[in-house]
């Protein structure tokens, strides 16, 4: 028993000797300077596993090699000098707060978006990718290890994410970019007028709301009632509610909504809810969308349409949707970023941006199963049509 | 250092979650699930009461006393409606989520534009700024050992004694003329109102309040008061409070590690949940007897601590 303590112990204790190695390993390389290799001569396999895994998805072999021939770049010299991208190895972390769908897409879309603007991964910019798994305390701590490794730029993937990266980062003065927030002003990170309160600013994935109601009114002239389930925990869906609520009236329609904490309450306030409306409308509430595929066979049962609020939505069985498209809003993100990075901005003069245009999107198949016809003129303006329901995602 | 230093600052701001676990689940065997709803109950009141305009030491102060209301409600639950203690805490938890949601208003509240604990005008004005780095370390490492004292006097009184002898031997209470059950519930509140406190920290800390903090709270405190019980067991000199607070940070030095180790994101919660289990293997609490019966091992281990000093009492 005793051995099984002292290994259990020694285990423990080797896991924060390498975490110690790791983080100043990972510290050393984060500022660029070339440092890393020579900083602990004594377990020196250990420094190195720790210190290559600590950029994930990253070349090391690039990092290494140019190392040592730029000499340490600050975070002042890049914004004072004109710097060529593609002569300086950047360092960026990336905290995304959950796995989905949407986040991934937003992430996929920022990194297309800084290729775009001429910084690209593995050539002259190193990225770290983690995930908190939707957990608060992990999200806290990445963010404070992104803030100690003193990185040009912590993109941040969703409200909790951006909340904690701009705690951590404002006192060490690296800008953070955030996507995916609904509401950017409730999160007071940008006050009314669209301009950040400090080194922080991004996109927002705010829905079309208007745009949205008028398809709907197109769609179902007759209808009366919408309803909306969304999660009481999600801070995006309490916001984008109201702003139904209130602009609702001006198409003709009452929003009847229904509050879930758990996704095991979806299917008793799906039946309820379908008693009462003419139309099913989604937000980007996380949990109602992840159980996307049980609303849509109840709502099918009952013959009510169902409007979605994104592209990946109407690809499983949405009706339509005027709504976003977290690849390009990604995109958006990551030409933004490219411009902090080059240092033509800083983060503080850049206010945060929606989607410039919403973008339509709709299913024939589940159009005929519901036996609507969609006009030419929609037809015409619709960006994807799908003509089968997938059943998976992709 | 840096890295270190966010280690530190992490574990500090959560030792009072542990703190509170150690007294719910060790002192009074306990296993109190209420956690996972006073951490946010704490980070609410905080942030609702920094927002009225309050100071943020007086809004700890409340954070603590709605946390003990809590621990009361569980504790009462459990005792005066004979409700089991899992069943006991898992209704209040789900409450609580209620709770916490009225007290926000709304499931994520920031207050990036409030003075906080560790940001404000004060400190601005009393820190050079060579320290100012370590304005969370500097309010906070006080705080802890301020609160530990108080802890290990309050262990040391007759009170004190005999929430040790409530989770270890109630007979022992009642021939003392007490009511083991009263006993109980005072300790869940103060065991909550510590853990509340925490909540309040961290809020203060990240600056907003967000519903979902308190998910695997439970399992982070109890993880860490059995790392810091079990690895610093040779360390015999040291209280039990000391040992849980620095398993606290070694808890969050452990998880600095699995995010530095950059595994695949889907891969962390596993080796969290590894950790854990290592851990709690290793660990002396019940968890650890029934494995060694399911692994046929020697019975010959040795008597918990707490389990000695509570008869010594």
């Amino acid at each position: 028993m005793k051995n099984l303590k002292k290994s259990c112990a020694l285990f423990v204790l080797f896991v924060l000797l390498c975490s110690c190695l790791g983080a100043c390993a990972g510290g050393a390389t984060g500022s660029g300077t070339s440092t890393s290799t020579n900083s602990a001569p004594a377990g020196n396999s250990d420094v190195a596993s720790s210190a290559d895994s600590t950029q994930t998805k990253s070349e090391k072999g690039v990092a290494a090699k140019t190392g040592p021939e730029n000499a340490a770049p600050e975070a002042d010299e890049s914004k004072s000098a004109n710097p060529e991208p593609g002569q300086k190895e950047l360092h960026i972390g990336i905290l995304q707060f959950a796995q989905h769908p949407s986040l991934d897409n937003c992430r996929e879309g920022f990194l297309k978006g800084l290729a775009e603007s001429g910084f690209v991964e593995g050539q002259n910019l190193t990225v770290d990718v983690q995930n908190a798994q939707a957990d608060m305390g992990i999200c806290g701590q990445i963010a404070a290890q992104f803030a100690g490794k003193k990185l040009d730029l912590i993109c941040a993937i969703a409200t909790p994410a951006a909340m904690s990266a701009y705690n951590a980062a404002q006192s060490k003065g690296i800008p953070v970019i955030y996507t995916a927030i609904s509401d950017p002003v409730a999160a007071q990170l940008a006050d009314s007028d669209k301009k950040p309160l400090g080194e922080v600013t991004g996109t927002s994935d705010r829905l079309p709301i208007k745009e949205q109601l008028s398809l709907i009114r197109e769609v179902l002239p007759d209808a009366k009632n919408i309803g909306i389930l969304f999660s009481t925990s999600e801070a995006n869906s309490v916001s984008m509610l109201e702003v139904y609520k209130k602009l609702a009236p001006e198409y003709g329609f009452e929003i009847v909504d229904s509050g879930i904490s758990s996704s095991s309450d979806i299917p008793l306030a799906c039946d309820a809810l379908l008693k009462k409306v003419d139309a099913l409308s989604n937000l980007t509430d996380n949990t109602v969308v992840n159980s996307l595929p049980l609303i849509l066979s109840k709502a099918k049962a009952k013959n009510i349409p169902v409007f979605g609020s994104e592209i990946e939505q109407v690809r499983l069985g949405c009706l339509a949707s005027e709504g976003i498209e977290y690849i390009s809003l990604g995109r958006q993100t990551g030409a933004m970023a490219a411009k902090i990075l080059r240092g033509e901005a800083k983060a503080s003069e850049l206010p945060y941006e929606e989607i410039a245009e919403a973008c339509l999107s709709v299913n024939l198949q589940a159009a005929s199963d519901l036996g609507i016809k969609f006009s030419d003129e929609l037809l015409a303006r619709a960006v994807e049509k799908f003509t089968e329901i997938s059943s998976a995602n992709k | 250092m840096e890295i270190l230093l966010g280690i530190l600052e992490q574990g500090l701001t959560y030792a009072f979650l542990a703190l509170g676990l150690y007294f719910a689940y060790i002192i009074l065997d306990f296993p109190d699930l209420t956690v996972d709803g006073s951490f946010p109950l704490g980070a609410a009141v905080s942030v609702s009461l920094s927002l009225a305009g309050l100071p943020p030491l007086l809004t700890l102060v409340a954070a603590a006393l709605a946390g003990a209301a809590a621990g009361l409600c569980t504790g009462l639950i459990h005792v005066k409606l004979r409700v089991k203690d899992l069943l006991a805490g898992l209704i209040m938890q789900t409450a609580l989520y209620t709770v916490n949601l009225m007290i926000a208003g709304r499931s994520n509240v920031p207050i990036f534009d409030r003075d906080t604990l560790f940001q404000n005008t004060r400190m601005d004005a009393f820190l050079p700024p060579s320290l100012q780095p370590l304005r969370v370390l500097i309010m906070m490492l006080p705080l802890v050992i301020l609160i530990k004292l108080a802890c290990d006097a309050f262990l040391s009184t007759q009170a004190g004694f005999l929430l040790k002898a409530a989770g270890d031997k109630p007979s022992l209470v009642c021939s003392l003329a007490h009511d083991p059950g009263m006993v109980k519930v005072g300790g869940l509140a103060l065991a909550n109102a510590l853990v509340a406190l925490s909540g309040a920290c961290v809020a203060q800390e990240q600056r907003f309040f967000e519903i979902s903090m308190g998910t695997g709270a439970m399992l982070m405190g109890l993880a860490s008061v059995i790392l810091g019980l079990k690895l610093l067991e040779s360390f015999g000199r040291l209280r039990e409070t000391t040992k849980v607070i620095l398993g606290s940070v070694i808890y969050k030095a452990v998880i600095a590690f699995a995010i530095t180790l950059g595994l695949p994101p889907n891969a962390l919660k596993l080796l969290t949940a590894l950790t854990f289990l290592v851990i709690l293997v290793a660990g002396n609490g019940q968890m650890a007897a029934h494995f060694r019966r399911l692994f046929g091992l020697s019975k010959t281990c040795t008597e918990s601590k707490t389990q000695k000093e509570a008869k010594d009492a």
